[in-house]
């Protein structure tokens, strides 16, 4: 009797204990999750709260249509500004992904275990150097020889793309050497089994296997393009006008709010919050495009 | 900023308890210096070397704004009123002395190889509103003109909107960059650019940087005489304005500020130009 109350007690007390410490572990992890998502919605609302007057200052059609940018003559349109954030985002991506998935592929299907030792974190460094470092070797190094090439003073999209294409060149290496590697080892033995060369098997069965997660690697690359600030503000020259070339002083809207906040006021400092939440809409609209690929990926599973 | 203005706060009422016995009966040791951003970099430091030789004095320095600066002094809540303007005519019966501490000059800069040397100030608007834009109709070669332009936070390129531009809006189309070092490295570099700074930074100051050329304007050099004695269009004197005479503690102040320790240093270190660079025989 002794014995089964003793063990009676001290399943009770283990059972307890644990128990107090799952829950509270649940609590403590429920939290570090609700702090993320409270730092988003306070944010949101800040931007939203501050953006809103924009409305009725400058008016939702002549803000985002407008072709003017001009503090001085409190014109507030933003269509140059955005037009100079996607041309740039593009260009980076159009140069950067092929750069970026040709080298998850040769991590992830060509280099030699020794290899890979050494390129892998050498590509995972290139997403710790801080942007300013970037901005600096473009403006010292690459914007004389664009200038150089170009006969311009080397400000403009063609500067920013290159800068650009190096610094999404990681996001979207890890994210579609990740992809790549998630194809069973099956279904390469079976390619490689039906005669097919290295080069067949990575474009024929390979790429196409990994599709959906290489899609997400080049929107989340996009996200990291179209919200990058400093390195762009440093190469592309901040002219708030529809670039005539190139090679010209153009604007984007990561950039120019960075340039204006520390002296703009009223309405001004209204449309800076106004081109955050238009910013924010984008990057909102960037994680639904990967939840929506990745939805559709799990699908035709 | 906050701060700026807990410490006026806090100056403001120990001078109308402890000042209002009248002038001259005893020197107030805190001193309340304000107005105008420009003017910081050298006010700051002066406060320093001036604390540092006169133990017992605190000076308060901070930046506002020019207008704020001579609303201030006009008011009482500061001693000194810093201003890069001179008095609008609707300040001028304020009572306000003023005491010119700095000239600034600024040059307009090019390419070494360009072969233009002069502009008007004409000329130099046309350039910068977008209006002429190949160096061929100023006498260069067929060369397109790069315009470089500064942030609007800047203070050159609000002193160079309101004495070359007149309110005529800049070309837009003007690459923005955010410093001095920048609109100097990018000009030194490209043939066709033209950009406008500080005549203290128009010198190569550090090793590898690369020379620019300032054009004359209106046909004169611009130097630090010509900013001096007002020959050089493109320059502002920067004031401290005081109530009446200056007095005590804000007089030995000035008169430190005028010395050659600040005038040599902290003043040409900021790219501005010494108040006696002009009248090397004296004050004429």
């Amino acid at each position: 009797m002794s014995d089964a109350s003793a063990g009676h007690n001290k399943m009770r007390l283990v059972s307890r204990s644990t128990l107090a410490k799952e829950a509270s572990l649940a609590a403590l992890f429920f939290l570090c999750a609700f702090a993320a998502v409270l730092g988003v919605a306070l944010i949101f609302l800040f931007v939203g709260v501050r953006a809103w007057p924009v409305l009725t200052d400058v008016g939702l059609t002549d803000f985002i249509a407008g072709m003017t940018w001009d503090a001085a003559s409190e014109q507030y349109g933003i269509l140059p500004l955005i037009a100079g954030s996607f041309l740039v985002t593009f260009g980076a991506l159009i140069l950067g992904t092929p750069l970026a998935v040709g080298t998850a592929v040769f991590l992830s299907e060509i280099a030699s275990p020794a290899v890979r030792a050494v390129v892998r974190p050498a590509v995972e460094l290139l997403a710790g150097i801080p942007s300013v470092v970037f901005g600096f070797f473009g403006i010292v190094v690459l914007r004389p020889v664009v200038a150089e090439l170009s006969g311009g003073t080397g400000f403009g999209a063609f500067t920013a793309w290159i800068i650009l294409a190096i610094m999404i060149v990681p996001t979207i290496a890890t994210l579609s050497e990740d992809a790549l590697r998630s194809v069973p080892d099956g279904i390469r033995e079976a390619s490689y089994a039906m005669g097919a060369t290295t080069w067949q098997t990575i474009y024929k069965v390979l790429l196409p296997a990994a599709k959906i997660g290489l899609i997400d690697a080049i929107i989340l690359g996009m996200g990291r393009a179209i919200g990058e600030t400093m390195a762009v503000l440093m190469v592309v020259g901040n002219a708030p006008v529809f670039p005539a070339d190139v090679f010209s002083p153009m604007p984007t809207l990561t950039a120019q709010i960075a340039l204006n906040m520390s002296y703009a006021s009223g309405t001004h400092r209204v449309a800076l919050f106004g081109m955050a939440a238009i910013l924010f809409m984008f990057s909102m609209g960037l994680v639904a495009a990967v939840r929506l690929v990745s939805r559709m990926g799990g699908e035709s599973k | 900023m906050h701060r700026h203005i807990a410490l006026t706060m806090l100056v403001l009422a120990a001078v109308v308890v402890s000042g209002c016995g009248g002038a001259g009966s005893g020197d107030p040791t805190e001193l309340v210096v304000t107005g105008s951003t420009t003017l910081l970099p050298i006010a700051e430091i002066s406060a320093e070397g001036f604390e540092e030789s006169n133990q017992d004095a605190n000076v308060l320095v901070s930046g506002v704004g020019s207008s704020a600066g001579i609303e201030a002094v006009a008011a009482g809540t500061a001693s000194i009123g810093t201003s890069s303007r001179d008095l609008k005519t609707e300040e001028e019966s304020l009572g306000l002395v003023d005491t010119p501490v700095a000239f600034d000059g600024i040059a307009v800069i090019v390419h070494p190889k360009n072969p233009v040397t002069e502009l008007s100030m004409a000329e130099l608007q046309a350039v910068f509103a977008g209006r002429i834009t190949n160096w061929s109709e100023l006498g260069g070669p067929d060369m397109k003109i790069h315009l470089i332009n500064r942030d609007e936070a800047s203070g050159t390129r609000e002193a160079f909107h309101k004495i070359v531009m007149q309110d005529v809006p800049f070309d837009l189309r003007a690459a923005v960059l955010p410093g001095t070092g920048q609109v100097r490295d990018v000009v030194s570099r490209t043939q066709g650019a033209i950009g406008y700074i500080s005549l203290g930074f128009v010198d190569q100051r550090f090793a590898g940087a690369r020379a620019v050329k300032s054009l004359d304007v209106e046909g004169v050099r611009p130097t630090a005489s010509a900013v001096a004695d007002g020959t050089y269009p493109i320059r502002r004197t920067l004031h401290f304005f005081t109530e009446g005479e200056p007095q005590g503690l804000a007089r030995r102040f000035i008169e430190y500020v005028l010395s050659d320790e600040v005038q040599r240093g902290a003043v040409t270190e900021a790219g501005f130009i010494p108040i006696f660079a002009g009248s090397a025989g004296g004050e004429s």
